[in-house]
């Protein structure tokens, strides 16, 4: 199996210059994004998410571990040429039209001037501000400037999207246009990093979550599997490292919590087998429960927990 | 270098120059320039005589005839004093915004984010804001140059060297924006710093009346640490109004050593730039 991205035991530290004190904004991340996948990254305000994507992309230098993209470590130049990255906050240069910006950006990105000149109008007719291309951004909505951020990222056909907060801002048209293009780009083979407050953009469009808590992954899995139909929880202490990984081949989720190892079943059959195999071991098993959940009920257990 | 690194140092370099021009540095200075320009070309009216100056007019009234090539020197070294002087400051006030507003959140993520080393990013940037200024300095001189040259048949090559001279001092001036701005991330700081650098050259350029005045060694010291390790803009500015004059220029230290602070504190800017988190 090939990743998109993956990271191994990210930790990174912030250390106040002058009083010294540390905070742990990310505390070792392992995350696997095969090639591919629209992958969303959830988490309470603070949790970290976006230290992590700044890392992936190296804007900010992990104290541990490592990022690699692609086979590569993302502190590499090299690293990033497949990555369109479209940031929470952006602040394009407002002195730049929709044409320059695109121009200046893709160039950053090694596109030869003559494929940047092919490429802005498609782009900009894809994000629906064909008419917009010559105006200065300084006049753009916050929806437009959202939809030609999008078109920077995409503007040299990169093989991994990271977005931050794509929607931010946007009119339900207009995320409905972003939900379409993300489809599109989906079915060429696109992985689609989506880091995003509102859950319900998660659940309709990837199809695997990671949700991060005070720097680390809570709970990892297909949105699929977290989310419809019944399911089972079987949380449970002292589980040995190899029945752990036999029972990770079963299970739709698998997140450590409180020491112990928590373990999400599709089926009842499944459930059954794990506290079987559980047992066997002399696991002590803290919790079995039956799941129903939204994606947003998921996010709000695993955080209050 | 390669084609992709030309690429990018060109988009760096484009950027610099809109940024300027929406922020109307580049119009300012070229204004101020064309001016100027426009000055020595309709308002100041020389006539010749055999090789010397009969009249010199200016807004109508004439003035009693000098010897052209001295005249010629006096204005040209009276541009380079001004380029030195006001014109530096005015170049370093108008552009220390152009390093910092790179750094500014939601902004330098992106450029991070594209496949080009860090150093490079800031480099680019570095070379436009040096070009931005470089522009306007070779328009004045250039122009000033050729209008004395066509009225009075005066070709002083040393004003020439005094534009190159001027952006040098500006080019390691701007290190200190580059450093500043990298470790504060301030426009206001980074001016700040910098005009008190070039505040403080005239003063330490009296270093052999200071060394006088001082009765403590340590005092000594300290000045001639300062003198020697800070950029020497007064004493770069001698050297170009020799070169103006056409005078022997006695010593080349402070060009050198001007040059050494720079490359020193753009390498540190460099390195700070590469180790922080945004």
């Amino acid at each position: 199996m090939s990743f998109a991205i993956t990271t191994e035991g990210l930790v990174k530290v912030f250390r106040n210059r002058w009083s010294g004190k540390e905070v742990r904004a990310v505390d070792g991340i392992s995350l696997q994004v095969e090639r591919g996948a629209t992958f969303g990254l959830l988490g309470p305000n603070g949790a970290g998410k976006t230290t992590f994507v700044k890392m992936l992309l190296s804007c900010a230098h992990p104290t541990a571990g490592r990022a690699m993209v692609f086979d590569r470590d993302s502190r590499e130049p090299e690293a990033r040429r497949p990555i369109g990255y479209l940031p929470e906050n952006h602040r394009f240069p407002t002195y730049l039209t929709g044409e320059s910006m695109l121009d200046f950006y893709g160039a950053l990105s090694g596109m030869e001037a003559a494929s940047r000149r092919k490429r802005i109008p498609e782009l900009l007719a894809i994000v629906g501000l064909a008419e917009w291309g010559k105006v200065r951004l300084g006049k753009y909505s916050k929806g437009m400037l959202q939809r030609v951020g999008l078109a920077q990222a995409l503007m040299h056909a990169p093989s991994l999207l990271v977005l931050d907060e794509p929607s931010d801002g946007v009119d339900p048209i207009g995320r409905r246009q972003i939900r379409d293009i993300l489809h599109t780009l989906e079915q060429q083979g696109v992985t689609i990093f989506l880091n995003s407050h509102l859950l319900a953009e998660v659940e309709l469009f990837c199809r695997d979550v990671a949700i991060i808590h005070r720097g680390r992954v809570a709970l990892e899995g297909k949105v699929k599997d977290l989310t419809t139909g019944s399911g089972y929880r079987i949380e449970a202490e002292h589980v040995p490292e190899r029945l752990e990984q036999e029972l990770r081949q079963k299970a739709v989720a698998v997140a450590p919590r409180n020491g112990n190892v928590e373990f999400l079943f599709g089926s009842r059959e499944a459930a059954n087998q794990a506290v079987d195999q559980l047992r066997a071991e002399h696991c002590e098993i803290e919790t079995v429960a039956r799941t129903t959940s939204t994606l947003e009920d998921v996010f709000v257990r695993t955080i209050n927990e | 270098m390669n084609s992709r690194s030309l690429l990018v140092t060109g988009a760096l370099v484009r950027d610099t120059f809109r940024e300027a021009f929406a922020r109307k540095i580049f119009w300012g200075f070229f204004g101020c320039s064309t001016a100027l320009i426009l000055f020595f070309v309709f308002i100041l009216k020389i006539d010749i005589v055999q090789g010397a100056i009969a009249t010199v007019s200016l807004f109508g009234k004439s003035s009693r005839g000098e010897d052209v090539q001295r005249l010629v020197h006096q204005v040209h070294g009276a541009i380079a004093a001004f380029l030195f002087t006001a014109g530096m400051f005015l170049a370093v006030f108008a552009s220390a915004g152009l390093i910092p507003s790179v750094f500014e959140p939601g902004r330098i993520e992106l450029l991070l984010s594209k496949p080009v080393a860090r150093h490079h990013i800031l480099l680019g940037r570095y070379i436009g804001n040096v070009l931005v200024i470089a522009a306007n300095i070779f328009y004045l001189v250039f122009a000033v140059w050729i209008i004395f040259g066509i009225k009075t048949g005066v070709w002083t090559y040393g004003f020439l060297w005094a534009s190159v001279l001027t952006i040098f001092i500006f080019s390691v001036l701007l290190t200190v924006v580059v450093l500043i701005g990298v470790l504060w991330e301030s426009a206001v700081v980074a001016t700040m710093v910098t005009f008190g650098i070039m505040l403080v050259s005239p003063i330490l350029a009296q270093k052999p009346l200071l060394e006088r005045l001082l009765t403590s060694e340590t005092s000594r010291n300290v000045v001639r640490a300062f003198y020697y390790a800070l950029p020497k803009a007064f004493d770069v500015g001698r050297i170009s109004r020799s070169l103006v004059l056409g005078e022997p220029v006695t010593s080349w230290m402070p060009l050198w050593s001007s040059a050494i602070f720079g490359v020193v504190v753009l390498a540190g800017g460099l390195y700070a730039f590469s180790k922080r988190n945004y």
